[in-house]
């Protein structure tokens, strides 16, 4: 499975290392974070993730295999 | 409309009282920071709307605060709380392994008591962390319905066991059913699993959710406004706009903007920025501190809690106090906590953690490692072992366990499936004896005793000696691996090996400091049951019965421990050590019972044994540590129950019930499940029904007794279930069915376990009474003669048999060859005056024999031993059938006269009796039984008649109940 996130704000490159398995980049007021999701349990602990470092997911979607 | 704060001064949190407590926090800092009412910073912003909302939310059962991180979810509670005063309120910050039930509701009761609420005996904390027995929480919430005045329990980051079904589960039904009781406030990140569209239908939740908690325009300004930075009304609403009104980045914003050069301008960028908010700001806010100050924050960020010396261990520095202090006044990042101990602020805590990743790479094990070191050292045990295995030092995890005396919290205790699976992750490459032992302790706790021993040996070939130099910790690894000695011995039977390792762990002991061993009453409790349990298998009665009593003596202490109620510091203890007391139960076995069960329930009254105390480097009293509830909680059922077998197997009814009454009720205060209950008491119970002809009592403790774990595990409660069994059959007048059940269990392989050399003699006699039932004298005879005998109540047992088969001579010389005068109750008296009775009416000495009954009758008659009256055989029958006896003796008579003189056994039912009757014992109409076996009505009537005539009923009900007393249910 693959997914692509997006998050309100541009991310600093410090704060993209806590999504080491995802790729990122920034376009303007919001940083999108895409790559493998290995399982349902990574999916909701990715939410945990951006939840507890106090950012806002505005997109989460499959992206077509 | 926006209020200042009303309550500023003085509560600035420093002295970390709490609100409505009633006793001070357990010492515990860290226990205590989880039960206390988080303080509310001067810089606060009240708000009047969301305040109407949580009153209004008093009146009614549920309060959902939920929003996320740094939304200012608690603070708007604690504020609240604080200010409104709205009850009695018990806090509790949950954490991630409180998603165990046991350990959740085990705190829950902790945070009560903590805000003093004063909760009944009755009601005591969950022995296992896995489960609550249903009955517990219905206690609970009765108790809190039928209270004068409702309790409003808050429960803070709840969503760390938002996956816990069993928690959500148990939580409803409490909050159901204790009424108008029970005001339930839930702080959260995520909607708890509470069927929250049913409270909502009913009117019975209010919901304060992410955008009541975001800051309005007007609030922003008067937020910033407290930051010293007016704000213009335009301003605010930009601010407002771009944080989207998030706590968190509004404090952070004001913070950073304190520290601008020019906080306008810094306020206008911010505004039209587009970085991600806390992340910016945070970094804005870290800039402008010292560089000591960033490095102390990056540092601490692997904690969820810091106290000045601990942050020193991990800066390397010495200015951990005034920097934390500093930060504190400053409103920014950490939270006093209270005797000196503070929170980082868990949202920045998780950005700052991102930033000592990228900037200190490789850092976190070592900061991890030093952690856990020092909070090892300041007793902070649970905490310790989990930063050790997040630095991944596996070594350095087992020795804090060992070292601690804390085994024992792998095989008891609510820690125990935590730190199981803590070390379940142990890299295979961690050697020495201390991850041996920890090793062999988890083996065993999963019941497999080769893999166990295994571990132990390799341990044992390791151990530190015991030299006039040698430290703590090798005495205390010398203990740990004696009392998982004594325990591999019980499991295999061997009380030998048990008591050789008992004496070791009593020389590992005198090397301990007393206070030390004060903090494991676990421990000793642990290594006593263990030793007790394989000197009764070996028949040592003597030493068992003083063993486990002090096992009983142990664990009562460990609970006066548990919950203590502190005291001014520095009374020390005075009670020696339970376990300073095995070198003397070893030597001394005949310490009287008595004595020691006294002093034991004396001690467990006054329960006001303050903790040992030691101090950290900074002169910090702290405590050591301990979950809220007692590790030794339920841990005295199975001494109590192996103690009423004891009394039992000596023939007293009296004692052993009282004893299986204790542990019985020990297990339920506990909210032990049932299978977790070691259904000894049970058994024993049920014996003691056996012999007083009470069938009913005795099959429902038989079957309480036959659904614990224990009954398939421990070899002592499988012999002794098979010989019940046999007992009830032979009562219920189908001998062959009795013979037929010992013949299987003989054929079942005990374990691993040496052969015990009482219960095989146990065995001969439930067989011989079974053939002797039967009408088969020569065979109970034969069973007598193949069955090298030991116990005297054994060697009666065949001089009943020998008398029955018409050898009187040689009962007679048995019964002589008895010793005269022995450590013997009621029980075993009657059957020795009955056999010797019927020898002598065998010889025609009628009028000597009725003298013996007579004296059997009156031992008998205070316990209402009717058993062995009723197995005596025809011969007792005449003699009381004598109107004066009969109507002296109605207690036995009574049941005697009518059907039991000579039970006739019932003519046996037919297969579609047999049908028929349990269909009826289903409730089952005439017309469904008919319909289900495809027969008439008719049919079924005739059947039906058939079955009266037989179990000699006129009603359903009376033929369900005597084909029960028959044991053809």
């Amino acid at each position: 499975m693959r997914y692509e996130i997006r998050v309100d704000g541009e991310m600093s490159d410090e704060l993209t290392t806590a999504f080491p398995e995802l790729k990122t980049f920034v376009v303007p007021s919001q940083t999108v974070l895409y790559g493998p999701v290995d399982d349902e349990a990574h999916l909701y602990g990715l939410l945990v993730r951006f939840q507890s470092l106090g950012l806002r997911v505005a997109e989460f979607r499959r992206l077509p295999e | 409309m926006v209020y200042r704060s009303g309550s500023r001064e003085g509560r600035d949190g420093r002295d970390g009282r709490s609100v409505g407590a009633g006793v001070t926090p357990g010492g515990d800092p860290v226990l205590a920071a989880r039960l206390t009412v988080p303080s509310v910073p001067g810089t606060f912003v009240r708000r009047e709307r969301l305040v109407e909302q949580l009153d209004e939310g008093a009146g009614r059962p549920l309060t959902l605060v939920d929003g996320p991180a740094g939304a200012g979810k608690t603070l708007l509670v604690a504020d609240w709380v604080t200010a409104r005063a709205p009850g009695a309120v018990a806090w509790l910050t949950v954490e991630p392994q409180d998603s165990a039930p046991g350990v959740f509701w085990s705190y829950v009761l902790h945070a009560l008591r903590h805000h003093g609420i004063a909760l009944p005996e009755h009601i005591r904390g969950p022995a296992r962390p896995g489960e609550v027995d249903h009955s517990l929480l219905a206690r609970l919430a009765a108790w809190l319905n039928e209270r004068d005045s409702r309790v409003i329990l808050v429960l803070d980051e709840f969503d760390r066991v938002a996956e816990s079904a069993a928690v959500a589960d148990e939580l409803q039904f409490v909050l159901r059913h204790a009424g108008d009781g029970l005001r339930l406030v839930v702080i959260s990140r995520t909607e708890p699993l509470l069927p929250l569209y049913r409270y909502r239908a009913a009117g019975e939740l209010v919901d304060i959710r992410a955008d009541d908690l975001a800051f309005r325009a007007e609030e922003t300004a008067a937020l910033v406004d407290r930051h010293g930075l007016p704000l213009s009304a335009e301003a605010a609403r930009a601010l407002t706009e771009r944080t989207e009104g998030w706590a968190a980045g509004l404090r952070l914003c004001a913070l950073a903007a304190q520290r601008a050069d020019d906080p306008e301008s810094f306020l206008d960028d911010f505004e039209a920025g587009h970085s991600t908010v806390a992340d910016f700001l945070l970094g804005e806010v870290l800039r402008a501190q010292p560089a000591e100050t960033q490095d102390l924050l990056l540092r601490t960020s692997i904690l969820e809690r810091t106290h000045p010396d601990l942050t020193n261990a991990l800066t390397g520095r010495d200015d951990a106090e005034p920097v934390l202090e500093t930060l504190q006044r400053a409103n920014a990042f950490v939270e006093p906590l209270g005797h000196s101990w503070y929170r980082l602020h868990s949202l920045f805590a998780e950005i700052l953690r991102v930033r000592l990743r990228v900037r200190h790479p490789g850092l976190e094990p070592e900061l991890h490692r030093r952690a856990a070191e020092w909070l090892s050292r300041a007793g902070l045990l649970d905490e310790a072992l989990r930063h050790a295995a997040d630095a991944g030092d596996w070594e350095l995890a087992a020795t804090e366990l060992v070292g601690q005396l804390a085994i024992g919290r792998l095989l008891t205790g609510l820690a125990a499936e935590r730190l199981d699976a803590l070390f379940a992750g142990m890299a295979p490459e961690a050697s020495g004896p201390a991850p041996d032992l920890v090793r062999a302790a988890r083996e065993l706790a999963h019941h497999d005793v080769d893999r166990g021993v295994t571990y132990l040996r390799r341990a044992e070939e390791n151990l530190p000696d015991l030299g006039a130099d040698s430290t703590d910790d090798a005495a205390a690894t010398r203990l740990s691996c004696a009392v998982l000695r004594v325990l591999a011995a019980r499991v295999v039977g061997s009380a030998d090996l048990a008591e050789t390792a008992a004496r070791d762990a009593a020389e590992a002991e005198q090397a301990l400091p007393a206070d030390r061993l004060e903090r494991s009453p676990e421990l000793t409790a642990l290594m006593l049951t263990d030793l007790g349990s394989a000197q009764l298998w070996a028949g040592r009665f003597d030493a068992a019965r003083g063993t486990l009593s002090a096992a009983v003596d142990a664990a009562a202490e460990g609970l006066s421990t548990a919950f203590p109620r502190h005291e001014a510091p520095g009374r020390v203890a005075k009670v020696p050590p339970a376990g300073r007391r095995l070198a003397r139960t070893l030597a001394a076995p005949d310490e009287s019972p008595r004595t020691s069960s006294t002093r034991a329930s004396a001690r467990h009254a006054e329960s006001t044994l303050p903790h040992a105390r030691t101090t950290s480097r900074g002169g910090t009293p702290m405590t050591p540590p301990g979950p809220p509830s007692g590790r030794t909680t339920g841990l005295s059922q199975h001494a109590l129950g192996r103690l009423a077998l004891i009394d039992f197997l000596h023939g007293r009814p009296g004692q052993a019930e009282a004893h299986a009454r204790g542990a019985v009720a020990e297990a339920e205060r506990s909210g032990l499940p049932v299978a977790y209950r070691t259904g000894m008491p049970q058994l024993v119970l049920a014996a003691v029904a056996v012999d007083r002809d009470d069938l009913t009592a005795a099959q429902d403790h038989l079957d309480e007794a036959a659904a614990t774990s224990a009954a398939s595990r421990d070899p002592l409660m499988a012999v002794e279930l098979a010989i019940l069994r046999s007992r009830m059959l032979v009562a219920r007048g189908d001998p062959r069915a009795a013979l037929s059940a010992l013949d299987d269990m003989t054929r079942q392989p005990l374990g691993s376990a040496e052969p015990s050399p009482w219960v095989s003699d146990r065995i001969a006699m439930a067989t011989a009474a079974a053939h002797l039932a039967d009408g088969d004298p020569k065979a109970a005879v034969k069973v007598f003669e193949e069955q090298p005998l030991h116990s005297p109540e054994s060697r009666a047992a065949e001089a009943r048999a020998r008398v029955a088969a018409g050898d009187g001579e040689r009962a007679l010389r048995i019964l002589d060859a008895l010793p005269e005068s022995r450590d013997q109750g009621p029980a075993v008296d009657v059957w020795l005056l009955l056999t010797r009775a019927q020898v002598l009416e065998a010889r025609g000495d009628s009028p000597a024999a009725e003298g013996l009954v007579l004296r059997a009758l009156a031992a008998a008659r205070p316990h209402q031993l009717r058993r062995p009256f009723l197995e005596a055989g025809p011969w007792l029958g005449r003699l009381l059938r004598r109107p004066a006896l009969a109507r002296e003796h109605t207690w036995l008579t009574g049941t005697l006269a009518p059907h039991r003189a000579q039970p006739p056994p019932p003519e046996p039912l037919s297969a579609r009796e047999q049908d028929v009757l349990e269909r009826l014992a289903q409730l089952m109409s005439t017309e469904e039984i008919a319909a289900d076996l495809h027969l008439s009505v008719n049919t079924v009537k005739t059947h039906l008649k058939s079955i009266y005539r037989k179990l000699a009923a006129t009603r359903r009900g009376e033929a369900v109940r005597h084909a029960r007393d028959l044991g053809l249910l």
